[in-house]
């Protein structure tokens, strides 16, 4: 599913983010990704999003080699990928299904799709009921929660979590790290960061320890080792 | 078609769920063409004032008393055969005397005076109106220089003077107002530009998050552009409303102050309709949509 060889990334010249890393991930697996602050998890999410590109190694998602793709690739790219954040980025002024239907508009989906799509996968969500609702008007809960049907309306294979229980109280936060682990099931490859102890380790899956920009410790059924 | 019915979507969307945003963005508009237009408005005043004075520059021939009709007419074909001059109007002593009379009905001296008199004391005359103004004082030269025995006088002396000075005026005039109206202009669009690029940066996070989902640079960009085209509507179109009943009232005072001269603002803005608000339509569109696209492209990068 995604594979990442001898991947390197410098921001500046005593700047080095990653070096030599070496990934492989299944289709299907819960990968967690922890490490300090400053270890290059983020990058590595970056270089799986298309918003940064390896200074050196090779980055491929299924059989596509996204090393170096080109700006016009990388909405294509996205569209494949489901992404959520600590910060949930919806857009403040569209309403949850909005937000949701937003993503399947500007790839060109027909109204009868959005139809249909979207309303099922708010209620995987469980916002079924809050679905006319603005950002400002639910919890953090229930914002990352739409920020997740967003990512899961293109029914992407792929869903990277950057540190999506962030902003969110233990139980909000177990609720994400449930509903990811059902999406997990029905398939979808889940990559998830985060500094959450209790979570990493209740979660009893593959654990990618990172410090320095490398991956120093992958362990099949880990635990939160920093 | 259905992706530029979305970027409608998103815009109007966007337009009515800012409306604080949108109608900062609106009123800068409108105080930029509002400048720009009563600049125009000065300008327009000015130039129909001196065109109005120019017109009444009266130059005019003499006629003896006792010239015949055949002699008037004659020498008039031949003065209507000048491409210096645009048309020649004869006023007969008759003409000449009710119009005397008719100005100074109101001045009993006159009025006696004339009675005392007892026949008409006025010339016959050929009122001469020349093709180009600016060229009055070649028009007087060659006048002076008329051969033609019915001419009792010529009354165009102090004419040139008064010709010359407002020929000054009117260039000093017109260069002034240009560079003021250029000013203007360009003090107008660059806040239109940097208000539209600051409308975008409040959009900021939206394109971030609008590439996030997979959003194409067509689907990032095009509702920006297409709300300035109708930012840009709909200013002009206010501006439109705005300014057609702010002349009907300014032209009351205007006819009072330009006393006894056709200056009417009004028939100049609805002739120069589409001249004029077209081109400011297109000037503002096109600043609002540089301003988009540039502010959009920093965000998209």
């Amino acid at each position: 599913m995604i594979t990442l060889l001898h991947v390197s990334k410098k921001y500046s010249r005593d700047n080095q983010v990653l070096q030599d890393v070496n990934l492989h991930i299944e289709a299907g697996e819960f990968v967690s990704l922890v490490g300090q602050s400053g270890a290059g998890k983020t990058t590595l999410v970056k270089l799986l999003t298309g918003e940064e590109r390896a200074d050196e190694g090779q980055v491929v998602i299924g059989d596509w080699d996204i090393t170096r793709l080109n700006r016009h690739e990388i909405p294509y790219l996205r569209r494949q990928i489901g992404v959520i954040f600590q910060d949930f980025k919806l857009l403040p002024k569209k309403t949850l299904r909005e937000n949701v239907a937003f993503a399947l508009e500007v790839c060109g989906a027909s109204n009868t799709k959005i139809k249909k799509i979207v309303p099922s996968v708010m209620k995987i969500v469980g916002l079924e009921d809050k679905q006319g609702r603005y950002p400002h008007e639910v919890s953090g809960g229930e914002q990352q929660r739409a920020a997740i049907a967003r990512a899961l309306v293109h029914q992407p294979r792929l869903l990277l979590a950057d540190e999506p229980t962030g902003n969110l109280d233990t139980i909000n936060a177990d609720e994400i790290i449930d509903l990811l682990q059902r999406i997990n099931k029905f398939g979808t490859t889940v990559i998830l960061v985060t500094h959450n102890k209790g979570i990493v380790n209740r979660l009893s899956k593959r654990v990618v320890t990172m410090e320095k920009g490398q991956i120093v410790s992958d362990k099949a059924h880990g635990k939160y080792l920093l | 078609m259905l992706s530029f019915l979305r970027i409608i979507k998103f815009s109007l969307q966007d337009i009515a769920r800012n409306v604080w945003l949108s109608i900062v963005t609106v009123t800068i508009l409108l105080i930029a063409l509002f400048s720009i237009n009563t600049m125009l408005t000065v300008s327009a005043v000015s130039d129909n004032a001196v065109r109005a004075v120019k017109e009444k520059i009266d130059i005019s021939l003499y006629l003896k008393p006792d010239a015949s009709e055949n002699d008037i007419t004659a020498l008039r074909e031949r003065l209507t055969g000048m491409p210096e001059i645009k048309s020649v109007a004869y006023i007969s002593k008759q003409d000449a005397l009710r119009t005397f009379t008719s100005r100074y009905q109101d001045n009993p001296d006159i009025t006696q005076s004339l009675r005392e008199l007892g026949n008409n004391p006025l010339s016959p005359s050929l009122a001469i109106v020349p093709t180009d103004f600016e060229n009055t004082g070649n028009l007087i030269n060659t006048l002076r220089q008329l051969d033609s025995d019915i001419i009792d006088s010529r009354d165009f002396t102090d004419n040139s003077s008064i010709v010359t000075k407002i020929q000054t005026i009117t260039q000093r005039v017109n260069e002034i107002g240009l560079i003021i109206i250029a000013i203007f202009i360009i003090t107008s669009l660059l806040v239109v530009y940097n208000s539209i690029r600051v409308a975008v940066y409040t959009h900021k996070k939206e394109i971030e998050i609008m590439r996030l989902v997979g959003a194409s640079n067509f689907f990032v960009y095009m509702p920006f552009l297409f709300s300035a085209f109708i930012y840009a509507l709909v200013a002009v179109l206010i501006m439109i409303a705005i300014f057609y009943p702010f002349l009907t009232l300014l032209q009351p005072y205007l006819e009072v102050f330009l006393a006894g001269y056709n200056v009417d603002l009004l028939e100049y803005f609805v002739y120069n309709f589409w001249p004029i608000f077209g081109a400011q339509f297109g000037a503002v569109f096109f600043i609002t949509f540089v301003a988009s696209y540039f502010a959009v492209r920093k965000y998209v990068r």
